[in-house]
């Protein structure tokens, strides 16, 4: 593998996006409702070797039952607004909510109205917005990180996102709604 | 040019088999708001439409002689209330109010029972619902259920002028949004009697051809993906990724969207630009060809992929199959060999010495098309491209087709006008073509082997969905 090896050793070294300092861990939990794959091709290559990105403590995981951040792409089809819904129930709170696209964000060339249920926020609360038709890797890295450095740094956002170092363990008797066994993961 | 036939909708089957008889192929069929049902045809002398109004709504079924419109029949079923006779059962495809029975097949027998998968998946993928009938872990029928995505797309391009409904082509697929939009722009210059000159036909055969190179690069990668060899899907990716990044470098976009248009050619490239694409692609061509060497020497990547997931000969030529997937079974066919609209003269498509429609030939007729796709880019990239439009002909029959061979196989595009907007807006994408035969291909394989099947095929839901 050593053409991916010398790939990696020349593009990184131009990469714009450093690490941060903060120690996180947050999974993400991708959703398509509806989009035209773009936003699908450009996220997929972002936990790909070259913008990797686990670097920044994020992780895009299978399941909506692990996940912190339900990230949504597409204007929202009728026929995905109940799996979406279903999905964003199945998360563990605190969660938070990303658009990821112009369609999600409700303004590109979107369609027929009759056959949307969109935009995301009417029918879920958003709190990351990430435009781009589709936004490329790097842009959805930085739009994450953004996000959750002013979400974490806004005092009346604080309990809306999980860090951890604000993430304990459930008080014995709290209930996490859709899921009564379910138990943060510890790093 | 493309000439409607308006037939008695009594006639459509006689007429349609002898069209077939003499040599026709069928490449899509579409019902229109006003009750109409069109059956396009490729013949050597161009596209042939058959236009009819089927009285009542019913129309005699094609299904018995063209295998291939099953999915149109279907479609057509259920967003525009025809019927037709003969298609039996008739299942729901788009419709998702139908109850289970009424869409999949029907099996039965000791142990059978069903698996059901999706909308949502679990990692970075399209949105879409599979049901399998299994005994054990083998699989008996596969059942897609697709159209979860489905935005309307067509009809809200309908009314709209020819420039403005270009996005809504575009938007069915980014993945595919190259080939759509050419194949969009070339049905409109059809419709109305415009001929691209050469340069416009070498700028639209380049985006093509970038296109695909990007998508293969990509589907080799998602093989490796599929069998969990993360070191093969790893280095595909990264090449994928500098394929797109060239792609922007020169036209601005990652997916090329802009880069086509309706009567001309808004990409362009001086001769310093056009020299340094060619050398990066030249780059990128002799990495891709390292990286595809390490995958053939990996013995356990290539133990996976032989004899999983056939499609005989004979089977991808009953569904119609279409593109990378049809030649690794076969069927020799490239919508390039027949693209006088376009810069392909003299393409002879790629082949395999042993063609057995498997995960591996899938696989391999990637590469070997690649190849073929780094050649012509080269030779398309030898001169400077310059603004260029399309001229006026003999005035069109407001009734266009578009073919073009995207990444995945044909995707046709049909368009009819009405008072210089669009009427309606069709497209049969490759995927839409090749859905069914995936779901044949994977009857009698391992369920854990699907996702590998379905990576050698790598068909887009969005496509389909529009």
């Amino acid at each position: 593998m050593f053409v991916l090896l010398r790939q990696l050793r020349t593009i990184r070294r131009e990469a714009s996006l450093r690490p941060g300092d903060e120690p996180r861990w947050l999974a993400i939990r991708h959703v398509d409702a509806g989009s035209c794959n773009g936003c699908e091709h450009e996220l997929a290559l972002l936990g790909g070797p070259l913008h990797d990105i686990q670097r920044f403590g994020l992780d895009i995981v299978a399941s909506p039952r692990h996940a912190d951040i339900l990230l949504v792409t597409g204007p929202v089809t009728t026929r995905m607004a109940q799996p979406l819904q279903i999905a964003y129930e199945a998360m563990p709170t605190p969660r938070l909510v990303a658009a990821l696209g112009d369609c999600a964000l409700g303004c590109n060339v979107l369609a027929d109205r009759d056959q949307l249920a969109g935009p995301l926020s009417e029918l879920l609360p958003v709190d990351i917005r990430i435009p781009g038709c589709p936004p490329s890797p790097e842009s959805i890295a930085a739009g994450l990180l953004d996000g959750l450095r002013a979400i974490t740094q806004h005092p009346a956002h604080s309990s809306r996102v999980s860090t951890t170092r604000d993430r304990r363990p459930p008080q014995s008797g709290t209930v996490w709604p859709g899921h009564g066994n379910h138990q943060p993961k510890e790093h | 040019m493309t000439v409607p036939e308006l037939i008695d909708a009594r006639e459509l089957r006689t007429a349609l088999t002898g069209t077939l008889e003499s040599g026709a192929r069928f490449v899509g069929a579409w019902a229109t708001a006003d009750g109409g049902w069109r059956v396009a045809l490729a013949t050597v002398q161009g596209t042939r439409v058959l236009v009819c109004t089927p009285a009542g709504g019913r129309v005699d079924s094609i299904v018995q002689t063209v295998g291939a419109a099953v999915w149109d029949e279907r479609e057509a079923h259920d967003l525009y209330g025809l019927e037709f006779d003969g298609h039996e059962p008739l299942r729901t495809l788009v419709d998702h109010s139908a109850a289970l029975e009424a869409w999949t097949t029907p099996v039965r027998g000791g142990g059978v029972h069903q698996v059901a998968v999706g909308p949502i998946h679990a990692g970075v993928i399209e949105s879409g619902h599979f049901r399998f009938h299994c005994v054990g872990d083998r699989i008996l029928a596969l059942d897609p259920r697709l159209f979860y995505k489905h935005r309307g797309l067509e009809r809200a391009a309908e009314g709209r002028g020819y420039g403005q409904a270009l996005p809504y082509a575009a938007r069915a697929c980014a993945a595919c949004s190259v080939a759509n939009t050419v194949a969009y722009a070339q049905a409109v210059e059809d419709a109305v009697g415009l001929w691209p000159p050469a340069e416009l036909r070498r700028q639209r055969t380049l985006l093509l051809e970038l296109e695909r190179a990007y998508n293969h690069l990509n589907d080799i990668g998602a093989v490796c993906a599929g069998v969990g060899f993360a070191p093969g899907s790893m280095a595909f990716a990264v090449l994928k990724d500098r394929a797109q990044e060239l792609c922007r470098q020169a036209f601005g976009h990652r997916f090329l969207f802009g880069a086509v248009a309706v009567g001309h050619g808004p990409a362009t490239l001086d001769a310093a630009q056009a020299d340094a694409l060619r050398a990066q692609l030249r780059e990128l061509r002799a990495d891709a060809a390292a990286a595809w060497r390490d995958l053939e020497f990996s013995a356990s990547l290539q133990a996976r992929l032989d004899g999983v997931g056939v499609l005989s000969h004979d089977r991808a030529l009953q569904f119609g199959a279409v593109g990378p997937a049809a030649r690794a079974s076969g069927v020799v066919r490239d919508v390039r060999t027949d693209s006088p609209r376009l810069a392909y003269m003299g393409f002879v498509p790629a082949s395999l010495p042993q063609a057995g429609g498997d995960v591996a030939a899938r696989f391999q007729i990637r590469a070997a098309e690649l190849e073929a796709t780094w050649e012509l880019l080269d030779g398309l990239l030898s001169e400077p491209l310059t603004r260029s439009a399309a001229t006026w002909q003999e005035p069109g029959g407001g009734v266009g087709v578009g073919r073009v061979e995207s990444p995945r196989g044909e995707t046709v595009c049909m368009v009819e006008l009405a008072a210089g907007r669009v009427a309606r807006l069709h497209l049969r994408s490759a995927s839409y073509a090749n859905w069914p035969a995936l779901a044949d291909a994977t009857a009698g394989n391992l369920l854990p082997d699907f996702p590998l099947i379905n990576k050698s095929f790598e068909l887009c839901y969005a496509c389909v969905d529009r």
